[in-house]
């Protein structure tokens, strides 16, 4: 019967499983030339996001967006080492992370966003209605609504696709092939996950102490959201570069907030049903 | 980009996570709801709470108190009609709506919130039309079709319906990583105490209007002083869990609607003015009681409105972010 109604509402079956692919951004590599964010603007064909000036540092970006799928983030540090003041000037190339248990694929009443056959999260654009309950539902702020009187796409959700057409197509998604230093890497994610966990042990030897990876399925940031199919190695705690410690996913905890919105449903129920009662004596 | 990450949105720039951030940028996106869905929550959440107490008031109270507070289901029909058009102007893609239901998926919130109202609505309607039917509203064919409505029945469905609805709108804003609806998870509880009281209020209001019985009358204020009561215990014990990161909310721009309007006008006043509306010969002050239940209903609305708009403040709030997420 199934079959029949897949035939009569020309359901098609879903393309089969690939393995996973994603992004491994090792910032220990970036030099902030911002090639990522140009290169996906233009493949994507996202509109600019005007000229303002943050005054902060390079970053005239800001953050991630409806129309900005790559960030690249410049943190200046400054820190006093006896007489002398030590610089250091830490960049990194952010993305959608693409989780394991995507808040936003959860949140989203529509079925608009799903898992592809490559692992990654991707928005329908003919499905979006724009309900907007991904944005704030995502813990790394990074789907966002384009204004409903836009140019652009207006009023659905937009963020990265890890450049689900060129995957499609066996190609390498524009911002990992505009890299000039290879701190954008794509492939599989295990393998990248070998891979990242080879270059933090070099980084360690060389006396990088404070370098780590974010987003493995062993860190502490997997806890919730899973391991994030484009993950980092970072040279500071996570806090640094804007990223939470461990990301949360609501559905974790809507068992309880449910629970107790129940509890006052039935406890009124229950004081109003005595009070009616005590009028029939 | 319209340039809110450009300037410093952490007044405090105090608490554990000041400075450690990326320049104080937020670490979530700012919502991109706008004023219809506070003013949905509100009304849905007196739809619901006007449908439940006049349903609990058929099964267990007296044939006076039956009669009167059947006028809820006018008062759940009237405030229930305005709701989706409401949520549909919300949409970025307001043509899309009925995408909203073209998958059940109880797991997200705002698709059950949606398939909830979607069959809240006809039963507020036709329970309604019931209760015209009696009182004579409704006449010749149509009363003959209202009098098919089985009652007991939408009664039950409707309340089930009407909680879940009532119930969902604070667990749907505590599903997000916004620190202010997610921080404590009460805040279900209390948007739910918030449509019972303003819901009970609404017929209570029109109880005193009609000219109600006293005994009924003072039935009706009692229920709505109980969930005010409630709506002002769970509402502490929110505050509490939140700590520091409900500040967008007790402090600032929200402060005066919050504690004046939401907390003062909201729920102690109707507690007193009830309390003062019933003298000491069982009599009970109509006007009084007038104003205590519109209080609890603006109230209400002053509650679901400070809360969704400090929310929005409350996610450019790095350090409270840093605070959500500490492992």
């Amino acid at each position: 019967m199934i079959d029949g109604y897949k035939r009569m509402m020309n359901i098609e079956e879903p393309p089969p499983a690939k393995r996973a692919k994603g992004f491994f951004t090792d910032t220990s590599l970036c030099i902030g030339c911002k090639a990522c964010e140009v290169a996906c603007k233009q493949w994507n064909q996202l509109p600019a996001d005007g000229f303002a000036i943050t005054g902060n540092s390079y970053d005239n970006t800001g953050h991630l967006g409806a129309t900005t799928w790559r960030h690249v983030q410049f943190i200046e540090q400054a820190k006093a080492n006896g007489s002398r003041q030590e610089q250091r000037w830490l960049m990194m190339s952010d993305v959608c992370k693409h989780c394991a248990n995507a808040a936003c694929l959860e949140a989203c009443p529509t079925g608009a966003l799903v898992r592809t056959e490559f692992g990654t999260v991707y928005v329908q654009q003919d499905i979006c209605n724009g309900c907007g309950f991904c944005v704030p539902a995502c813990p790394f702020g990074v789907i966002d609504r384009a204004p409903k009187d836009g140019q652009f796409e207006a009023g659905t959700a937009h963020k990265c696709t890890l450049c689900y057409d060129r995957l499609k197509d066996d190609m390498t998604p524009a911002c990992a092939k505009s890299c000039p230093t290879a701190s954008i890497q794509f492939g599989d994610v295990e393998e990248l996950q070998q891979r990242a966990r080879r270059r933090l042990g070099e980084l360690k030897e060389r006396g990088e102490s404070k370098a780590r990876l974010y987003g493995m399925p062993e860190g502490k940031e997997a806890q919730e959201v899973g391991p994030l199919h484009a993950f980092f190695l970072l040279l500071d705690e996570p806090q640094t570069y804007n990223l939470p410690e461990v990301p949360r996913l609501p559905r974790k905890t809507m068992a309880e907030r449910y629970g107790w919105s129940a509890a006052v449903g039935i406890g009124f129920a229950m004081v109003a049903a005595l009070v009616f009662r005590g009028g029939r004596r | 980009m319209t340039g809110d990450p450009r300037k410093s949105s952490s007044p405090s720039g105090g608490g554990q996570g000041g400075g450690r951030g990326y320049y104080n940028y937020p670490v979530v996106r700012r919502p991109v709801w706008t004023w219809e869905v506070p003013a949905y929550f509100w009304l849905g959440g007196v739809a619901a709470g006007a449908y439940f107490t006049a349903s609990l008031a058929q099964t267990f109270g007296t044939g006076d108190d039956r009669g009167v507070a059947a006028d809820g289901y006018y008062i759940a029909a009237g405030a229930i009609v305005p709701c989706a058009p409401l949520l549909i102007a919300d949409l970025g893609r307001p043509d899309r709506f009925h995408h909203m239901l073209r998958i059940f998926k109880p797991l997200s919130p705002m698709n059950l919130g949606a398939w909830t109202l979607t069959g809240f609505t006809p039963l507020a309607l036709a329970r309604a039309a019931s209760h015209a039917g009696d009182t004579g509203l409704l006449r010749g064919p149509l009363r003959t079709l209202a009098r098919l409505v089985p009652r007991r029945l939408t009664e039950l469905a409707g309340s089930l319906l009407g909680l879940t609805l009532a119930g969902y709108s604070g667990v749907l804003l505590g599903a997000t990583n916004v620190p202010l609806w997610a921080k404590s998870k009460l805040l279900g509880g209390v948007f739910m105490a918030s449509a019972l009281s303003s819901g009970s209020a609404a017929v209570t209001l029109q109880a005193a209007r009609r000219g109600a019985p006293e005994a009924t009358l003072h039935r009706l204020a009692t229920v709505e002083s109980a969930a005010s009561l409630g709506e002002l215990a769970i509402l502490t014990g929110y505050l509490v869990q939140s700590g520091k990161t409900a500040r967008p909310l007790t402090t600032g721009r929200f402060a005066a609607p919050f504690w004046l309007g939401a907390v003062g006008a909201g729920s102690l006043l109707p507690l007193l003015l009830h309390r003062f509306a019933r003298r000491r010969d069982g009599r009970v002050l109509r006007s009084l009681s007038t104003a205590a239940a519109v209080c609890t209903m603006a109230g209400s609305l002053a509650l679901r409105w400070t809360i969704f708009e400090a929310g929005k403040a409350s996610s450019e709030d790095q350090a409270a972010s840093f605070e959500l997420s500490r492992g």
